[in-house]
């Protein structure tokens, strides 16, 4: 008896129909190991549909399944489901998913083309740069505004006695003095320069 | 042509007229609000237009006013027109009321009356001065911007002829810088405080009107001062609120003396400056050698005419007093920097720069020197003082930015 050999992918996928369909059907119909083997396809689409499901929405983990999914480390879903789908012979569906998602061309394994996660790597340089740039510039502004300011010492530090000054300036000036200001103790005295 | 002679005419005529009759309104508002007893000249209110030429007007223009005055037979207000003997005499009677306000003594109740950069400041004093000796004072700020306190009592000896000191800004010092800026003329007679006085009147060169004066007519002692802005406005008033002069005054300084005495006995929180006097021209040599940028005369045509240094806890500070014989302004500089905190005093901006002000007084920091300059002055005088002095002329952002990185290139230069 032969077996279905790649029509059993097919039909798993659904992709026969007629009566190539319905003799794919009897025969696993009639035949256990066809059966038990569709029914692990069938299990392996469902998980691998469900895993890149929910992952779609997670932007690095996509890209990391991109990367992953041709010669990535074992492991990871997506690359450990590319290579049981091929050793299963069929790395249509799986395949087709990863490559919606991003793919390496065949010639260079390394460079990423024609999908919009090809220039995040050239864009995230381009923000090391960018604030790099801005901080070196910061930083050499800012050190150079401090050392810009005033290198003199300022000698101590004085509240005007004003108490005095205003007696002085009262004796000078032929007038009573003004009585400023609030550190001054209520009686001040005070006695001007005599001959 | 008949009608432009005509609107001319009139113009001539109505014009001085209206001006006279705002200052005379303008006057009696400001009057009104210092609430001084009013003073009058031989029985005709003193509170017309003196002089109606303002202070921008041209020669032409004054003689012209000075003209329509004397047709309409009222006084003749602009200086030029004052005849000679009235100026002679107006300087004769100030001159003897800065001898009279030392050798005479009195006791008075004194009103004083500013406008300062803080705005205005009233302080009532009670003084009590010995003929040819010891003057007393005590002054209490009744309004001011900043808070003060209650009393300051203030003792001072002026006997003999070094002593400055007169009652409302007339002292012999101040008389002789006078006579150089302004034209005094003798008024006739008034009356303030209830006494018979002389009226003098100070003009400007020109033809404003400055100050006004009443003088004791018995003692000669100033009684009340009036300090005019270049718009007529008054922005000062100093006036006897109640004097008396003689024996009775000598003998009640013996008593104020001696509470005083015990009170400044009891306080030994500050610290006697003994202020030495110096040449003016020789204290300012002495400054520029010392790197004491000071100088030798201030806006507003004052000139520096006394000068004294004193050591203080602080250190060293010197005054320089710079006046014109009306507006005194005193500048006291020294070493160092303001503190961080200034309790009594206001900071704002004085002339573009950053300053602290309490009542007439303003001080401000420039790298290495505080200033303080205290004002019997208007109080744009006193912010073109501010200009005039050193000031904080930190770099600007570019500037100081230059600066940093010529001194990071410095640092790291190998052949430096």
């Amino acid at each position: 008896m032969s077996h279905l050999g790649e029509l059993l992918s097919a039909l798993v996928d659904g992709e026969l129909s007629g009566a190539e369909l319905d003799r794919a059907n009897a025969h696993v119909a009639a035949c256990g190991a066809c059966r038990v083997e569709a029914n692990a396809l069938r299990r392996l689409k469902h998980e691998l549909r469900a895993l890149a499901e929910v992952n779609d929405s997670n932007d690095i983990t996509r890209r990391l399944l991109a990367m992953g999914s041709l010669d990535g480390p074992p492991g990871l879903a997506g690359p450990g489901a590319s290579v049981q789908a091929r050793q299963l012979g069929r790395e249509r569906g799986p395949r087709r998913r990863v490559r919606a998602t991003g793919e390496r061309s065949m010639g260079d394994p390394y460079s990423y083309s024609g999908l919009p996660s090809g220039r995040l790597p050239g864009r995230r340089r381009g923000r090391y740069v960018l604030w790099s740039t801005l901080t070196l510039v910061v930083v050499g502004v800012g050190t150079a505004f401090g050392m810009g300011g005033s290198s003199g010492s300022t000698g101590p530090q004085i509240t005007p006695q004003l108490e005095v000054y205003d007696v002085q300036h009262a004796i000078t000036s032929g007038d009573v003095p003004f009585d400023d200001p609030t550190d001054v103790p209520a009686r001040v005295p005070v006695v001007a320069a005599t001959p | 042509m008949r009608h432009g002679l005509l609107i001319t005419a009139v113009a001539t005529v109505t014009v001085p007229g209206l001006l006279a009759m705002l200052a005379v309104v303008g006057h009696e508002h400001v009057a009104a609000e210092a609430g001084v007893n009013a003073a009058s000249l031989d029985g005709t209110p003193l509170s017309g237009p003196f002089p109606v030429a303002p202070a921008t007007a041209r020669a032409a223009v004054r003689n012209n006013i000075a003209a329509v005055q004397r047709a309409d037979g009222v006084p003749v207000t602009v200086f030029n027109r004052v005849t000679v003997s009235q100026k002679v005499e107006g300087m004769r009677l100030l001159d003897s009321a800065a001898a009279a306000s030392l050798s005479t003594s009195y006791h008075g109740t004194e009103l004083i009356s500013q406008s300062s950069v803080d705005g205005s400041v009233k302080t009532v004093s009670q003084v009590w001065h010995q003929g040819g000796g010891v003057t007393l004072v005590e002054t209490s700020d009744t309004t001011s911007a900043a808070a003060r306190p209650a009393n300051v009592s203030v003792a001072s000896s002026d006997p003999a002829s070094e002593s400055p000191e007169g009652v409302f800004g007339v002292t012999k010092s101040l008389m002789a810088l006078l006579g150089k800026h302004y034209v005094a003329v003798d008024r006739g007679g008034g009356t303030a405080v209830g006494r018979k006085a002389a009226v003098v009147d100070l003009y400007r060169f020109d033809g404003s009107l400055a100050a006004r004066y009443w003088l004791d007519k018995q003692t000669e002692v100033p009684l009340r001062r009036e300090l005019f802005g270049t718009s007529d406005e008054v922005i000062s008033q100093d006036s006897f609120v109640q004097v008396k002069f003689g024996a009775l005054a000598v003998s009640q300084i013996a008593g104020r003396g001696a509470i005083l005495a015990q009170s400044h006995a009891s306080d030994q929180s500050v610290a006697q400056s003994a202020w030495v006097a110096a040449e003016p021209g020789q204290i300012l040599t002495s400054l520029a050698g010392k790197g004491w940028p000071v100088p030798g005369s201030l806006p507003g045509n004052l000139p520096l005419y006394a000068a004294a240094s004193a050591n203080t806890a602080s250190g060293e500070v010197v005054d320089l007093e710079y006046s014109d014989g009306l507006y005194v302004v005193s500048v006291f500089a020294q070493r160092g920097t303001l503190a961080a905190k200034m309790p009594g005093w206001r900071q704002v901006n004085v002339g573009g720069q950053q300053a602290f002000v309490s009542g007439h007084s303003v001080t401000w920091a420039v790298p290495g020197f505080v200033y303080t300059v205290i004002a019997d002055a208007p109080p744009q005088t006193v912010t073109q003082v501010v200009k005039a002095l050193p000031r904080d002329n930190s770099p600007g952002v570019l500037d100081r930015l230059g600066r940093g990185f010529i001194r990071i290139a410095r640092a790291f230069n190998p052949f430096g």
